[in-house]
């Protein structure tokens, strides 16, 4: 058992105790993970943990409705299976070969692995000039006949002019990510799936986008502010080229 | 105050919604549109205040639907309510995200004092025809008669998804203690309800 509890408790009680605590989620790490498993395991215990869940569920009339963004919903039916959106589709085909972006995004040392398998085809940096450079260009693609976006950066005005290719318009609107060595990704915003399209780098972007650095897109939803993380996989990705 | 999509009883919208579900579970998209328009304010009320922060609740609320478009068919419309079915689902998944090394620093960072203000403890809603009164009173008179701060904590664990660790240092005790507290608070609290 996770933990023996007040001396005072019986088996029987402690268990029961377990199962509150799994209910509420007052657990985690390893008593969780273990919990979990009983759970799964114990028929009689997910009772326990049921009728737990169902004692508490009272408290959820205290909880005010909010209404989720109009989006939202489209962004739950583009992931139903046999989701009709092309978007949708192309992020799913994706994820049927590459991870998770979350659990790619997690380890630094993952997120290369997990992008080597997007990065399908990719010029090799250049050696880098001796000359303080002020412009730099990124191929970010997709496979085959899918997105292609070729970027070029002024690094002195910190506008990013994009020419869109092949990136459907839809439910969900393409967002740009830098990802820096520490493989966490940072936004750079969401642009127009039309054929150009132009972005103003934030100041704590510019100093990301060094030479050889990851761009990868995600299709998110619309969102007036960069999204804080990823929600899915990228349908395209490729690496800064400083001229 | 009161959900008009669910007018005019309780039993009509508990009706509406265990039809949604029975459709859903044979895979309606329409069913879960539908589902969806009545209750995801609801499931998202309940995600917000766990996760915290607008962005990962809305990504939480997705998996949220997800899960009852593959588990409808388990539903049983016997022995649970279809909403306390759904809310449960939605707790869970958001609990799910915030233990996950994926949640964690995120909702560490977001649990402020802002958000908490913003949802918390504002009173019992008007929501009588989303969730029945006749429990809620029944549990929220035994909770009433624990101990003050045992009865804060446990709230705290259920709104805000905070763990034995997390209440501990929020309240400034030894893990232990707080162990002790919220255990001999849950086994009053069943003997005080009792159902078993």
């Amino acid at each position: 058992m996770v933990d023996p509890g007040p001396t005072d408790m019986t088996p029987a009680e402690a268990r029961d105790a377990l199962a509150a605590e799994l209910a509420l989620g007052l657990l985690e790490g390893t008593d969780r993970a273990e919990a979990l498993r009983l759970r799964l395991a114990d028929p009689e215990f997910a009772a326990l943990v049921a009728k737990w869940e169902q004692r508490f569920a009272a408290l959820h009339a205290e909880t005010d409705p909010v209404d989720p963004p109009a989006e939202l919903w489209d962004a739950i039916a583009a992931r139903l299976p046999g989701a009709p959106a092309d978007d949708a589709r192309t992020v799913v085909d994706l994820e049927s070969r590459v991870r998770r972006w979350r659990f790619a995004a997690i380890g630094s040392g993952a997120v290369a692995a997990a992008l080597a398998l997007v990065l399908l085809t990719q010029q090799p940096p250049p050696p880098t000039p001796a000359l303080a450079p002020q412009l730099a260009v990124a191929r970010i693609e997709g496979e085959g006949p899918g997105p292609l976006v070729q970027a070029r950066y002024d690094r002195t005005s910190g506008i990013m002019q994009l020419r869109v290719e092949g990136i459907a318009a839809g439910q969900l609107v393409p967002e740009l990510w830098v990802i820096p060595a520490d493989g966490v990704p940072v936004s750079m915003g969401q642009f127009d799936a039309a054929s150009t399209a132009q972005i103003t780098t934030a100041a704590q972007v510019r100093a990301l986008l060094t030479d050889g650095v990851t761009l990868a897109i995600t299709m998110e939803p619309a969102s007036s502010i960069p999204s804080p993380a990823p929600t899915s996989t990228p349908i395209a990705a490729g690496k800064v080229i400083i001229l | 105050m009161t959900r008009t999509a669910l007018s005019p009883s309780a039993d009509d919208a508990r009706a509406v919604l265990v039809t949604a579900l029975a459709d859903v579970s044979r895979g309606d998209r329409a069913a879960l549109r539908k589902l969806y328009s009545l209750t995801s304010a609801k499931l998202f009320g309940i995600c917000l205040r766990i996760c915290g922060n607008t962005a990962s609740a809305e990504d939480v609320l997705q998996t949220v639907y997800l899960k009852v478009w593959d588990r409808a068919g388990q539903f049983e419309a016997e022995r649970a309510s279809p909403m306390t079915w759904l809310a449960t689902i939605a707790r869970n998944a958001a609990i799910d995200w915030q233990r996950s090394v994926a949640g964690r620093p995120v909702a560490a960072a977001a649990l402020t004092d802002s958000i908490a203000e913003t949802v918390a403890d504002d009173g019992p809603a008007a929501d009588a025809l989303i969730i029945g009164k006749q429990t809620d009173s029944r549990l929220h008179q035994c909770l009433g008669e624990l101990e003050g701060r045992t009865h804060h904590c446990i709230r705290a664990a259920f709104f805000e998804g905070l763990t034995y660790a997390e209440l501990a240092e929020r309240e400034q005790v030894p893990l232990g203690t707080m162990k002790s507290w919220i255990r001999r608070g849950l086994t009053r609290l069943k003997a005080c309800i009792g159902d078993g």
